[in-house]
């Protein structure tokens, strides 16, 4: 191995990179959740074994990059950012595949009808989600530009435009959620016990998704503040 | 007798000057190779030529800071004072050696000012060694982090602020990059006229010296921009400026490799000179920095090329603005610096203005561990040369 006299200085991979590949897992996971979710509410069934596997498997892949993340980053390295804040918006981050995994297991041990009514609002509801999320994944995939400007004002601003809209996506979930909770405590007697539970928790789960995205664009807030 | 010592002499002096050349090489040329402003081969081309050109061209007068500034050679016989430059080298160039196996970017000039005192202090005792100079270097520890680090910071801020967040940054970037030029040229053009002996051979006073570098540099700036401005390239706006800087930061580290040659040649080179005058007679300076000037360049080739080849491979994250704003400041403190009388090490100003780069939310990520570690090593200099250079100087009493 040949030695540098200033290469040390410098360190070979930046956290940052580390950081969009773990978010591009998260983007590869909620569209394959969002695809298997929208045929489940329509009562196909029969694939959506197989999404829960993918999605399990993609869950694993990032908490390996996160694991990568944080062991590479010493006690005492110097960052455009608070690396307090990075790690929690890592760790938000990942609890958005988490929530991902323990929605597509959900699904998959009890294969729950959706009622009819309800079809339109559940699918809704999982768009608004996604949505937030690919705000959430612009507002993250931005730091690029940030950091490639040190944190540049125009690119900040960038940002914060981003992060503004996850907010106003995570709102608009919110109201769905309710919405849908509504009309759930609606049409309770025609429901059994158990289907109405388990409605009730996957539209839960579905909005935590939106919750820990929203999470991670206040991390990102913080992050970048002057 | 006279002889063994003559040829020790020599081929210790090629020694320091291939370890300094492997040590140093990174100064001038990681950040343009990491920031994939030149290849590896380019590099290497560069920095060779141009340390052998800075070393031959405009090399200091190499014997009179080593002879007389360091240690009061009145105290001591001709005899022990050849055994004390030879034990001076060799101390000096082991320390640069290991360092560079250590990843430590170290000052040759300390190594060499350490070595020399040592041997100093070995013969002559406490009152042989000058210590104001001593003082001098230690104000480096301190001064060139600093001040590579505060100008690396304010160019950083400079080039964020008036392009990178500007509403079209190329094209305010096109706009300002004659004042780049201008800038980054009359670093060059004063450092060469002030420093060196070209400007002794001009023979014009300090204020002139100014004038034409102010009125050469506005003239390339001027042309600089004739050509910048035609360029059309398109992609992502960030690269297109970074590509605007790249041009600039292969002008900094090219005079970062010419002045290094200029200024520390003499490390190598001095001892060298000195035992060669006691021990036969004044040989023209000339042949002596052809010499040193061969031996960096043997030292840049051989090990300088698996130096310059890791850390492109390493530094992934140094673009080109940021490599300009480390090469201007080292370029900028060590004229300033040079000017003003203080001995400054381009090694640690290159250390002081990544870390400056690094304070202005430019880097990613830098380990302050690494950067605690080569402090250490700027402080262990003197006393280690200083120590070996003692335990080589008494083993070579005792042989000859």
């Amino acid at each position: 191995m040949p030695r540098v006299a200033v290469g040390k200085v410098y360190r070979k991979k930046s956290p940052f990179e580390g950081l969009l590949q773990h978010m591009n897992k998260v983007k590869e996971c909620i569209e394959l959740l969002k695809e298997g979710f929208f045929r489940y509410v329509e009562g196909d069934f029969k694939e959506f074994h197989e999404v829960a596997r993918k999605v399990s498997d993609l869950e694993h892949e990032a908490d390996l990059i996160k694991g990568n993340i944080r062991a590479h980053l010493p006690r005492s390295i110097l960052m455009p950012v608070d690396k307090r804040y990075f790690l929690w918006l890592l760790r938000e981050q990942d609890a958005i595949l988490d929530h991902a995994e323990n929605l597509a297991q959900l699904l998959d041990l009890r294969h729950t009808e959706i009622p009819d009514e309800l079809r339109e609002d559940f699918k809704k509801h999982m768009e608004k989600v996604a949505e937030t999320i690919k705000e959430m994944e612009k507002a993250v995939g931005n730091l690029k530009d940030l950091t490639e400007t040190g944190f540049g004002s125009r690119e900040r601003e960038e940002t914060k435009g981003y992060i503004h809209q996850v907010h106003k996506r995570e709102w608009e979930a919110d109201q769905l959620r309710y919405n849908i909770t509504k009309k759930i405590y609606e049409i309770e007697d025609k429901l059994s016990p158990m289907d109405e539970y388990h409605l009730l928790k996957i539209v839960d789960w579905v909005d935590d998704m939106a919750d820990h995205a929203e999470n991670v664009a206040d991390w990102l807030r913080a992050m970048i503040a002057k | 007798m006279l002889f063994i010592i003559l040829v020790l002499a020599i081929f210790a002096g090629l020694y320091m000057a291939w370890s300094i050349g492997a040590n140093d090489v990174a100064n001038s040329m990681s950040t343009a190779v990491g920031a994939k402003a030149i290849t590896l081969r380019q590099a290497l081309v560069i920095a060779s030529v141009l340390n052998f050109l800075g070393a031959v061209l405009v090399g200091k007068h190499v014997t009179d800071t080593i002879k007389g500034k360091i240690v009061d050679l009145s105290l001591m016989s001709q005899h022990d004072a050849m055994l004390g430059f030879l034990a001076a080298l060799l101390s000096a160039s082991i320390f640069v050696t290991l360092s560079t196996w250590k990843e430590l970017p170290v000052s040759t000039t300390h190594a060499i000012v350490g070595g020399v005192a040592g041997f100093g202090l070995a013969e002559g005792g406490i009152q042989a060694v000058k210590w104001a100079t001593l003082g001098k270097v230690a104000a480096s520890w301190v001064i060139s982090p600093l001040a590579g680090g505060a100008i690396a910071f304010l160019m950083f801020m400079v080039i964020r602020r008036y392009i990178f967040d500007a509403k079209d940054p190329v094209a305010i970037a096109k706009k300002l990059s004659p004042l780049f030029i201008a800038l980054t040229f009359f670093i060059i053009l004063m450092s060469i006229f002030t420093k060196t002996r070209a400007g002794e051979l001009l023979g014009y006073s300090m204020k002139e010296y100014i004038l034409l570098s102010v009125v050469i540099s506005t003239i390339l700036g001027g042309i600089g921009y004739l050509f910048i401005r035609k360029r059309k390239k398109r992609g992502r706006v960030y690269d297109v400026v970074e590509g605007l800087f790249r041009r600039l930061q292969i002008m900094t580290s090219c005079y970062v490799a010419f002045s290094h040659g200029a200024n520390d040649v003499a490390n190598a080179v001095g001892p060298v000179a000195v035992i060669i005058a006691f021990a036969w007679k004044e040989v023209d300076t000339a042949y002596l920095l052809a010499f040193g000037g061969i031996g960096l360049a043997i030292g840049i080739t051989t090990w300088g090329y698996k130096v310059i080849r890791t850390v492109g491979s390493r530094i992934t994250i140094l673009t080109n603005t940021r490599g300009f704003s480390v090469d201007f400041a080292a370029a900028t403190v060590v004229l300033v610096a040079s000017k003003l009388g203080l001995p400054i090490s381009t090694s640690h100003t290159v250390v002081g203005s990544v870390i400056g780069v690094g304070l202005a939310r430019g880097l990613d990520a830098v380990d302050l561990e690494v950067v605690k570690n080569i402090i250490y090593s700027w402080l262990l200099t003197l006393p280690a040369t200083a120590i070996t250079s003692i335990l080589i100087y008494m083993g070579l009493r005792i042989l000859f």
